[in-house]
C-alpha cells in the first residue's frame, strides 16, 4: 500500500464547489477554478471563526425557541398556548409516545446534539488534536445530514395553522418561538457548512 | 473523467480508476464516497427530472391534508401552508418554509431540467457554470422530504380531535422525495463530467 498523499504535498488544491483537483502552478490572481470559475482555496477562508459565530448564533435561539410558545390554539376548551416541549408531553400523556419521541428527537435532542458535536469539532480542530481523526470525520458527517430534520416542527405547526384557520372547532395560530426555531436550524445548517473537516486532518508538526 | 480524485473531507488525494455499475469509491483514510459509478446517463437524469416535475405540480395543485367539518372542506398544501406563518414578524418563518419546501426544490428541478436538455442535445448550456455552481449552493436547503414527515405527524396530531384525511397530494410528495433522493445521487459534481462532452 502506498503512503497517502495529500493535496498540498502535490502543488494540487481541490474545487469544493465543482470537484476539480486544480494544480496549484496553473492558478491565476484571481484563485479561480478553470472549470467552474468558484473562488479555490487550499482550506475554507475563516471556516472556524464562521462556524464558532453561527453556532453562538444558534444556541442564542435555541433558549427563545424551546422558551416561548409556538403556537396558539383556541376553541370550545379555551384558548391555550403551546410549546414545543408542551406540545410533546401532550403526545406522551395521550399514548402517542411515537410520535412524542420523534418531535422530542427532532426538535429538541438534534439541535442540541449539533451544538455538543460541533463544539466538540472546533475545540479538537483548535487543539490540533489527533485524537479519533476517523471518528470525528464520521460525527461531521452526521452534524451535516440530520441538521435539516429539525424543521420538522415549523412545518407542524404550518401545516396545523393551514387547516386550523377559521374552524367551527377550533382555530390554530403560529407564535413567535417557531420563528426562533427555524432561526436555530438556519443557524445550526450555517455553522456546520462553514465547517471544514479537513482541518481535523491537518496537524502542524 | 477526472484523472485525479481529492477526498472532500480529509484532502488525500487519489488516481481514478474507472467504475462498474454500481461500485462506489471509498476514501481509505476517511471512508468519504469519492465518487460512485455514473453511467454517463442524461437521459436517466432527464426522466428522473421530468418525474420530479410531474409530481412537483400534482404536490402543489392536489390537497395534501383536508378536513372536513359539516360538509365544509379546509385543504392545505405547501403554499398554504406558508402562507399560515405570515404573521406580523413571524413571517421570517414563512420565508424560510417557502425557500427550502416550494423555491428551493422548484428552481432545483427547473435548473437541472435545463442543463440536462441541453445536454441530450449535444449543446453547452447557456449559462452552465453559474448554474451547476447554483445547483451546488442550493442542495443542502432542499427540505421536501422533511415536509412529508412533518404532513404524517400533523395527520396523527390533529386525528383525534378534528376528522382528517390525506390527499393524493401526499402520495406525489412521497413519490417526489424518492425521486429527489434518486436524483441527489448523481451527485452534481458527476453533472459536471457532462460538459466537455458537448460542444462548447
Amino acid at each position: 500500500m502506498t503512503a497517502l498523499k495529500r493535496s498540498f504535498d502535490l502543488g494540487l488544491v481541490l474545487c469544493r464547489t465543482c470537484g476539480l483537483a486544480v494544480s496549484r502552478a496553473s492558478l491565476g490572481m484571481d484563485l479561480s477554478c478553470p472549470r467552474c470559475r468558484g473562488r479555490v482555496a487550499h482550506r475554507t477562508p475563516l471556516s472556524t471563526e464562521m462556524t464558532l459565530a453561527w453556532l453562538i448564533a444558534g444556541i442564542v435561539f435555541y433558549i427563545p425557541a424551546n422558551l416561548l410558545p409556538v403556537m396558539h390554539t383556541s376553541g370550545l376548551l379555551g384558548d391555550a398556548d403551546s410549546t414545543i416541549l408542551g406540545g410533546i408531553l401532550e403526545f406522551w400523556h395521550s399514548g402517542d409516545w411515537d410520535i412524542a419521541l420523534l418531535i422530542f428527537v427532532a426538535s429538541v435532542a438534534v439541535p442540541f446534539t449539533k451544538f455538543i458535536a460541533i463544539g466538540l469539532l472546533l475545540l479538537t480542530v483548535r487543539k490540533n488534536s489527533r485524537w479519533q481523526q476517523h471518528q470525528r470525520t464520521v460525527l461531521y458527517r452526521i452534524v451535516e445530514f440530520i441538521g435539516y430534520w429539525s424543521m420538522l416542527d415549523v412545518i407542524v405547526v404550518a401545516l396545523t395553522s393551514a387547516l386550523m384557520q377559521f374552524q367551527v372547532l377550533g382555530t390554530a395560530e403560529p407564535r413567535p418561538g417557531i420563528a426562533f426555531f427555524c432561526a436555530v436550524v438556519v443557524a445550526t445548517m450555517l455553522s456546520a457548512l462553514s465547517f471544514d473537516p479537513r482541518l481535523i486532518w491537518d496537524q502542524r508538526v | 473523467m477526472n484523472p485525479i480524485l481529492i477526498c472532500r473531507d480529509c484532502d488525500t488525494v487519489y488516481r481514478a480508476i474507472p467504475l462498474r455499475r454500481g461500485d462506489v469509491a471509498l476514501c481509505r483514510r476517511c471512508d468519504a464516497v469519492l465518487a460512485r459509478y455514473f453511467g454517463s446517463n442524461v437521459d436517466t437524469g432527464l426522466a428522473l427530472v421530468c418525474a420530479a416535475a410531474i409530481f412537483f405540480v400534482i404536490a402543489n395543485l392536489t390537497p395534501i391534508l383536508s378536513i372536513d367539518i359539516a360538509g365544509i372542506e379546509t385543504r392545505a398544501n405547501i403554499w398554504f401552508a406558508v402562507r399560515s406563518l405570515e404573521h406580523g414578524w413571524i413571517s421570517v418563518a414563512a420565508l424560510g418554509l417557502a425557500f427550502t419546501t416550494f423555491l428551493i426544490p422548484a428552481l432545483q428541478i427547473a435548473l437541472l431540467f435545463w442543463v440536462l436538455m441541453f445536454a441530450r442535445i449535444g449543446h453547452r448550456p447557456p449559462g452552465f457554470a453559474p448554474i451547476m455552481k447554483l445547483l451546488h449552493r442550493t442542495r443542502p436547503w432542499s427540505m421536501t422530504e422533511v415536509f412529508l414527515l412533518g404532513a404524517l405527524v400533523a395527520i396523527v396530531k390533529l386525528a383525534n380531535w378534528v376528522p382528517i384525511t390525506a390527499g393524493p397530494g401526499i402520495w406525489a410528495i412521497a413519490a417526489l422525495t424518492a425521486v429527489l433522493a434518486l436524483l441527489g445521487r448523481c451527485d452534481p459534481e458527476s453533472w459536471w463530467s457532462i460538459a466537455p462532452a458537448v460542444k462548447v
